[in-house]
């Protein structure tokens, strides 16, 4: 099993699709700081103060750990998902389209270890991806925003209901809580796409077919005519990620969706491996 | 065969997990106790009827209910909100067979006036300037012990977040410079979109605007309907009660969500609270 699990991770390291995702986030963290830069400085320095008497669109507001939490949310919802899609729907669909999988399968190994060691080699991309997003952020955001508290309102990003404030080192803590739960929270699509990838044949349509799963239960479950629906998508549960960043953390419900999240994973990674010792390898 | 029996074992500790973590249902009808030992009781209610309707004011014929409501409730003060004029406002008044004396707000640019309603026969009654709307105050002794108290009916614009923003600074800083003098509630309509899970996670200038406003309002009032969930169709809570942020103790938080009659879209909010 180790050593089938560093054939993987060598083969990740050496795909360039690898490099790629992280090359892509980079780009999306340059152009969330022009964003976040011109907006600080439009609303602070001119329409806020001259339209309105009071605001909160102060210096202190728009700080480094702002800018993190601003770029980390709104990536995560699209963007994460689907460098996490292309690294597990290109696990076995991948090796089909290569002519590679009758030949690992000829080796004695289990299908259900060579599946199990693709999937923690997809959770350990899906957790390098947010480490280096946060890190990238943060050190981003420092450079080029400054420091401060962070400082959360109700309404925009859906975190809180209330004014609140978390001290500086706590909230760095929050970001690094953050790295878990995201990554937790990305692994259902991660044993999704897997699922698609023993399934099809095709890498291509294993991550499209997850990409769209996903992107379909997410934007259903924003339509307010399928409200009732919503707590039954996985999407739903996948947000609790962003617990961690509510002033008072809500550990009981952040646990609650948490084990969702894992009965989702485990379930979807039980059913991959039924299938692939079930499947006839003809490529 | 291993790892199977690992994703199955994993597979049911999770379901376990969810189950035993699953937080438990909150009932969104009302809150605390409900007892005469609390010195003021508020209600804020828009009888106004929903976008879809010809006249979205309110209706001659749901009066004799907004009157029952508030009979059966007793409340020291009601804001009231969308009435079409004083017409509305005085045959309210005979419903509720002289218990309460009322005034309505100056007419503003709209089509539509905010009242208050009061027990105390000796309470004055104030119209409150903002900018082209108006809002209308009302002050007050609830009890010889309690101070003076002053509730203002207000009426934030339902289609414009930049306006509801400006309008919510200027009815804050009217009732802070009162707050000297008297408990300060403000009452009303403001039509803020905050509820966070209806809302996309994305960042937009109309979700802003009501942050700001309701974070500015924060600053200086405590919001006392919270508890009690929303108050209009849709699940939204749009209906607020502002009080001072140093009282003795919140009551009884609740939303009539059996008291809308005919296309009415939002429930009446009820705060009990000792001074």
């Amino acid at each position: 099993m180790f050593t089938l699990l560093k054939l993987e991770v060598e083969k990740l390291f050496r795909a360039k699709s690898f490099y790629l995702s992280f090359v892509v986030l980079i780009a999306f963290v340059a152009l969330m700081l022009w964003g976040f830069y011109t907006y600080a400085a439009r609303k602070t320095g001119g329409q806020a103060v001259e339209q309105f008497k009071y605001t909160y669109e102060s210096k202190q507001y728009f700080n480094g750990l702002t800018f993190a939490l601003y770029s980390l949310l709104f990536s995560f919802t699209l963007l994460l998902p689907i460098f996490v899609s292309m690294s597990a729907g290109s696990q076995i669909a991948g090796e089909a389209r290569a002519g590679t999988l009758r030949m690992i399968c000829t080796r004695p190994i289990s299908r259900a270890s060579l599946i199990l060691s693709k999937f923690l080699v997809t959770a350990l991309h899906a957790c390098l991806l947010l480490i280096f997003f946060i890190g990238l952020n943060l050190v981003i955001g420092l450079i080029f925003v400054g420091w401060g508290n962070l400082e959360l309102y109700p309404g925009p990003l859906n975190l809180v209901d209330a004014p609140g404030k978390i001290m500086r080192d706590e909230a760095l803590m929050r970001f690094g809580y953050a790295a878990l739960s995201g990554t937790w929270a990305l692994l259902v699509i991660a044993a999704l796409a897997l699922l698609c990838s023993v399934v099809f044949d095709s890498p291509a349509q294993a991550i499209v077919m997850t990409i769209a799963a996903y992107l379909a239960l997410y934007i259903v479950g924003r339509v307010e005519f399928f409200e009732h629906l919503r707590p039954y998508f996985f999407t739903t549960d996948m947000d609790f990620w962003r617990d961690v960043f509510k002033p008072d953390i809500p550990w009981q419900s952040l646990w609650h969706y948490a084990c969702t999240c894992g009965a989702y994973t485990s379930g979807l990674l039980l059913a991959t491996v039924i299938i692939f010792e079930r499947k006839d390898i003809v490529t | 065969m291993w790892v199977k029996l690992v994703l199955l074992l994993l597979f049911g500790l999770m379901i376990l997990g969810a189950v035993h973590f699953a937080p438990p249902q909150k009932d969104e009808n009302s809150t605390s106790s409900n007892s005469d030992s609390h010195s003021l009781r508020l209600l804020t209610w828009n009888i106004g009827y929903a976008e879809l309707e010809d006249d979205t004011r309110a209706h001659d014929k749901d009066l004799p209910a907004v009157a029952d409501v508030i009979s059966r409730e007793e409340p020291d003060a009601v804001a009231l909100q969308e009435l079409t004029g004083n017409a509305q406002l005085e045959t309210l008044l005979s419903l509720l067979h002289g218990k309460y004396r009322g005034a309505l707000a100056p007419r503003g640019n709209g089509d539509r006036f905010e009242a208050v309603l009061v027990k105390q026969a000796d309470a004055t009654f104030t119209p409150v300037a903002v900018g082209s709307r108006y809002a209308v105050g009302v002050s007050f002794k609830p009890r010889d012990d309690t101070r003076s108290v002053l509730v203002v009916s207000a009426h934030a614009d339902a289609f414009n977040a930049a306006r509801r923003r400006t309008y919510t600074e200027a009815v804050i800083d009217w009732a802070q410079a009162q707050s000297q003098s008297s408990a300060v509630f403000i009452a009303g309509d403001f039509n803020f979109e905050l509820k966070a899970a209806n809302e996309t996670n994305l960042y937009t200038d109309n979700l802003k605007h009501d942050s700001e406003s309701y974070s500015n309002i924060l600053r200086h009032f405590r919001d006392l309907g919270r508890a009690a969930g929303d108050t209009a169709i849709n699940d939204r809570r749009i209906d607020y009660i502002f009080g001072p942020p140093a009282l003795r103790e919140v009551g009884r938080v609740a939303v009539l969500r059996d008291a809308a009659v005919g296309r009415m879209d939002h429930w009446p909010l009820l705060v009990e609270v000792r001074l």
